[in-house]
């Protein structure tokens, strides 16, 4: 169980804010990282010059079992080495806490590099603890052999769901990493993951680099060990660490990277799978452009035949034209064109003629030559 | 692009020239219905026979027509493990997104990754040409696609594993 950046971020905040206050703050705070780090700050109005940090962290187990409840007597030691004076461990912890550190902040420069750095570095206690415990057992592995038999691999877990193992041999030291994945698509991922490592590893450039080996079945370190250890979907990933990566400073670098395995491929198979489905939602829109496209065009083509029907169709220009004509012309033409029918279907009308035409024109009456006469 | 599949193509795209010439059919059983008959098949005398192009064993395209209807079934390569779950993945994608496409099925052809179905309205609505032209391409771009996934995912991974072996010098 570790996480890539060895600090804290949220320590890191709460002790700058500290550090950094003009007056002494009230602070009483825990944070909860990766399920399993607790820490726990504390400082007071009434005692200003100490902060107090507790930390408690998921311990190295081996082969099940804690290998003790509290820090060994060095890691202490080591903790009250980093900043003497400044950081200094109490104890007996805190209860509930594998370590208590009494801060006194007040002793950080206030200069703005060197405070930073020291903050980060009392922020990063919880990785120099776990990074201990992995050193110790690395250190101590010849006398472990003893007891268990030569070449017999050590469990560790810092998670019971992450166990891994470690086998001294002669020359080199393997850790081995049992990988499980819940999903069979971050298995071929993780798969594919593992054959690039194989191939980087054995590359020119890499051969300083530990031998890294995957393979599908267990390896024959892991003869004897019990099936449910040996049963993985994802194989087992090798490295065999020599001398070379464990003297002077390199060993706090491969102690941090081996402890970082698991989260390391865990974090490549979301990103990758993060990156195939952004990559699917913007080919989604390439791929359904041509089809718009067609219905475009067919709109364009609809529109186009229907200017060109209404040119062929010279009449009704007429209309529209007469159409345009303001409602009151309309009106205007409506009303003499209606004077003009009347005009028509009136008689000719001539003062007194009527009179004239009853006195002088008088029509005489004509019995009908179709009259049949009775025969007697 | 190779030959073989330049070939398989061609013949995918000749198969649907021919076999587009879909008109509009009202249902026999149901009045006042109008239904795809390729998908019903209660009529077997509105269907015609089904044509199956096979580029090799793992990729195949299989076409059923009828009066009003055309449905395309495809089989796309899949060579290994990560191929194969990139595939199903992207073709899962793009059926949950069917609607996008108008022609796509929401449910493959069982034995085949992916199915279209074109109907008479489809064909009246859009070019025939260009419905077989968009069919032939989405075949060459998931092809392309999938191809380009797979090297990017191997790609991501070989800079992954030399940033992690980068901290052990």
């Amino acid at each position: 169980m570790a996480c890539f950046e060895r600090v804290s971020p949220a320590l890191r905040e709460i002790l700058t804010r500290i550090h950094r206050a003009e007056r002494p703050l009230e602070v009483d705070h825990h944070v909860h990282e990766f399920g399993s780090v607790h820490y726990h700050v504390k400082h007071s109005v009434t005692d200003p010059v100490y902060t107090y940090l507790s930390v408690s962290t998921p311990l190295l187990s081996s082969q099940g079992l804690p290998i003790s409840s509290h820090l060994p007597q060095h890691t202490l030691e080591m903790v009250n080495g980093i900043f003497p004076g400044v950081m200094e461990a109490l104890v007996p912890p805190n209860e509930g806490y594998q370590l208590t550190l009494k801060l006194d902040i007040s002793r950080i420069p206030r200069d703005g590099k060197a405070s930073t750095k020291m903050i980060s570095d009392i922020a990063s206690v919880q990785s120099a603890l776990v990074s201990t415990q992995l050193k110790e057992i690395l250190r101590n592995v010849e006398s472990r052999e003893v007891g268990y038999g030569i070449y017999k691999p050590i469990k560790l877990m810092y998670h019971p769901r992450e166990p891994f193992f470690v086998v001294k041999q002669p020359a080199k030291t393997t850790a081995i990493f049992p990988m499980r994945f819940k999903e069979k698509e971050d298995v071929i991922i993780a798969t594919a993951f593992f054959q690039e490592l194989m191939d980087v590893g054995s590359s020119e450039a890499f051969r300083k680099a530990p031998h890294c080996i995957w393979s599908p079945i267990p390896p024959a370190e892991l003869r004897g060990e019990p099936i449910e250890d040996l049963s993985t979907n994802g194989g087992f990933l090798s490295f065999d660490i020599t001398l070379r990566h464990v003297q002077g400073k390199k060993l706090e670098k491969t102690v941090w990277s081996l402890l970082n395995v698991y989260t390391f491929v865990k974090w490549h198979v979301k990103s990758s799978r993060g990156f195939v489905q952004r990559r699917m939602r913007m080919r989604l829109d390439k791929l359904v452009q041509p089809l718009h496209d067609v219905g475009n065009e067919e709109g364009d083509d609809h529109r186009e035949t229907r200017k060109k029907t209404k040119k062929v169709d010279g009449g009704c220009t007429n209309v529209r034209k007469w159409m345009r004509v303001s409602k009151k012309k309309i009106l205007g033409r409506n009303l003499e064109l209606g004077n003009k029918m009347k005009r028509i279907r009136s008689r000719i009308k001539i003062h007194c003629f009527s009179r004239l035409r009853r006195k002088w024109l008088r029509m005489p009456k004509f019995s009908p030559v179709t009259r049949y006469m009775k025969l007697e | 692009m190779a030959s073989s599949l330049r070939l398989y193509l061609t013949c995918i795209r000749n198969t649907l020239e021919a076999a587009l010439c879909l008109q509009n059919f009202p249902c026999q059983e149901v009045e006042r219905h109008n239904k795809p008959e390729v998908e019903l098949k209660t009529s077997p005398e509105l269907l015609l026979n089904p044509v199956l192009i096979c580029r090799n064993e793992a990729e195949k395209c299989l076409i059923e027509t009828s009066i009003n209807s055309l449905r395309i079934s495809l089989k796309v390569k899949q060579s290994d493990e990560l191929e194969n779950i990139l595939t199903k993945k992207f073709l899962r994608f793009l059926s949950m997104r069917a609607e996008a496409f108008q022609v796509l099925r929401r449910k493959p052809v069982q034995g085949y990754d992916i199915s279209f179905l074109i109907t008479n309205y489809h064909c009246e609505d859009m070019q025939k040409q260009k419905l077989i032209e968009f069919i032939v391409q989405f075949m060459e771009d998931i092809d392309k696609e999938i191809s380009e996934l797979k090297l990017s995912v191997n790609t991501r991974g070989r800079l992954v594993a030399t940033e992690f072996l980068k901290q052990f010098i």
